[in-house]
């Protein structure tokens, strides 16, 4: 099965989780939100698998390009 | 019949036989069972029934021992009809030789855009094509004849093309859906310069085909695709919807549907967009708010995502929605989703497809992998685009429009009209952004002294100041955006022209 990782397309911090490692999900379910820009932005999961790895804990900073998490695809 | 004549009868009918089997049974078959179509069920598929008038069937490759295995010369070309309106295609035949690109299928794809092109009808290709024939292009003279059309790739849009990339795609294909204002890819199709072989070959090291040229990378990240397909039929399907929304030719506005008997009502929309500045929403629903029953056809709908682009009609009309997606990013602009704006106003623009913008964006995404993606030339280039582009322009300010972005959003004289709803908030950035760039303030040092700034920074930013100082013509009822859109379009459609621009963008690069 092919390992994605999914990077953070923005400089921010970590605000709230909203997903654990084990968790099936879909395309375009909320992994986590990051605050940046004043604004809630969550991390949109870009393909339907299972969620293999968080990488970040709620209050980190993170850069552009940042890799999240780690999604095995379906 | 005079039995001279029957059996030159007998010798067209083997001959079309023989051309229309392609690259025989066992190619075939084997195309079947991995589930795709061949390059003749293609053109069935694509086209109306009975609509297609083949021309180039008899044609073969040049060097006299190829003749007899290279039916159509591997391109099948010929005109026929799509929801009953012309249409030129050319399809290429994987199972002939890799539908490779040789002296008489030049000949076929050349004579087709020519006339396609007089007559004023869109041109469809369906990629799927292996490069250039080895080893007959293997010396100088081939070379030079190749190159014997100076305007062979220089697109002016005076008709619609439109690609779907259906297996490999190397040479030619890719070429042309380069060149195409639409491109459909199935998975499982791959879309490159060269072959994996070739490539790994020409530079020395094993290179990975799925990441040179698979569906993933052109719609994620080259935006090559407009849309990804899961089957062939799909594929098709998809370039028949595209061409619906455009004219045939530049000649003509786009089609006019009647108008639905019932819009959505919109009263979903004071649900969908929160009052909150730091919240965030879904766009895409909101489209679907607006426009005609489920007639928004998104276009690079995985690139540049912060920027919605799409195709759909309001009132039975042909639009452009343009749209910040503040789901993502926030729906700050940033190189990619400026990328995608500007090539979406070259398509409308050039066929007299109006525009919509919807607004709400805290301004444009800035940071060093912006910079390094060249954003500031990004951000010109969508204004000079915005600017030159003649069709008539309608923007809605649903809630935050900041910055420059307010400008290459529609805002100022940038739209021929503006609509605010009574939520929009329009200023040159976020007041809180604003006082700790202007005063040095942080909310955590002086609470109380900050949200006094910020309440100070936050005055004169409503919809009705903007309305105050005529910056927006109205301020609407959320639920009535579909109506003052479509009245709005009906007021600024230039009448002296039949609905026509200037399609000062026609010329413009398909990709950029």
């Amino acid at each position: 099965m092919a390992e994605i990782a999914v990077e953070s397309e923005i400089a921010g911090t970590v605000w709230k989780l909203e997903r654990s490692p084990g968790d099936n999900v879909e395309e375009e379910d909320s992994l986590m939100i990051l605050e940046s820009m004043k604004m809630e932005i969550p991390v949109l999961d870009p393909d339907a698998g299972k969620l293999v790895a968080i990488h970040v804990a709620e209050g980190d900073t993170v850069r552009e390009g940042q890799v999240l998490a780690t999604l095995e695809l379906e | 019949m005079a039995m001279a004549f029957e059996d030159k009868l007998d010798e067209l009918r083997r001959r079309e036989e023989r051309a229309r089997e392609m690259g025989g049974p066992e190619k075939l078959a084997n195309r079947a069972a991995a589930g795709q179509l061949n390059a003749r069920e293609r053109i069935d598929h694509l086209l109306d029934k009975g609509s297609f008038r083949e021309s180039g069937l008899l044609a073969t490759s040049v060097p006299p021992e190829d003749r007899a295995t290279t039916p159509a010369d591997g391109k099948v070309s010929g005109f026929g009809r799509i929801d009953d309106r012309r249409v030129a295609v050319v399809s290429n035949d994987l199972t002939v030789k890799g539908a490779s690109s040789a002296a008489t299928n030049a000949k076929k794809i050349a004579y087709l855009k020519d006339k396609a092109t007089r007559a004023g009808m869109p041109i469809v290709f369906l990629g799927e094509s292996s490069g250039a024939r080895i080893p007959d292009v293997m010396d100088a003279e081939s070379m030079a004849q190749g190159g014997s059309d100076p305007q062979q790739y220089c697109r002016r849009r005076e008709t619609p093309w439109a690609s779907a990339v259906l297996g490999p795609c190397f040479g030619s294909s890719t070429w042309y859906a380069c060149l195409s204002d639409f491109v459909v890819m199935r998975k499982g199709a791959v879309l490159a310069v060269s072959s994996a072989r070739v490539t790994s070959l020409a530079i020395g090291e094993t290179v990975d085909p799925e990441e040179l040229d698979g569906w993933r990378l052109h719609s994620d990240v080259t935006g090559m695709a407009d849309a990804v397909a899961e089957t062939d039929e799909e594929a098709l399907d998809m370039v028949r919807c595209f061409l619906s929304y455009l004219p045939s030719h530049a000649g003509e506005a786009p089609p006019r549907l009647p108008a639905p008997e019932h819009g959505p009502d919109g009263e979903a929309l004071l649900d969908l967009v929160p009052d909150a500045r730091g919240r965030v929403y879904d766009m895409r629903k909101v489209i679907a708010q607006i426009v005609d029953g489920d007639s928004f056809f998104p276009l690079k709908p995985r690139f540049g995502k912060a920027a919605i682009t799409g195709l759909a009609r309001l009132g039975g009309e042909s639009v452009g929605i343009v749209a910040t997606n503040p789901m993502i990013l926030g729906g700050a602009l940033d190189p990619a989703a400026c990328r995608k704006v500007t090539s979406f106003l070259a398509l409308c623009d050039s066929f007299h497809v109006p525009i919509v913008i919807l607004v709400d964006t805290p301004g444009f995404l800035v940071g060093v992998e912006g910079e390094r993606r060249a954003a500031p030339a990004q951000i010109m280039n969508m204004m000079h685009a915005l600017q030159l582009c003649s069709v008539p322009k309608i923007s809605v300010i649903l809630r935050k429009s900041y910055g420059q972005a307010f400008l290459n959003l529609g805002g100022g004289r940038n739209s021929d009209e503006i609509a605010a709803w009574p939520s929009a908030d329009v200023s040159f950035m976020d007041p809180q952004i604003g006082v700790s760039v202007v005063l040095g303030l942080r909310r955590e040092d002086d609470p109380e002294k900050f949200d006094a700034a910020c309440e100070q920074f936050s005055r004169g930013t409503s919809a009705y100041d903007m309305a105050g100082v005529f910056g927006v013509q109205s301020v609407i009822d959320p639920r009535d955006t579909r109506s003052y859109l479509c009245a709005a379009l009906d007021t600024h459609r230039a009448a002296a022209n039949n609905g026509l621009g200037r399609r000062d963008m026609a010329a413009w690069p398909t990709y950029f």
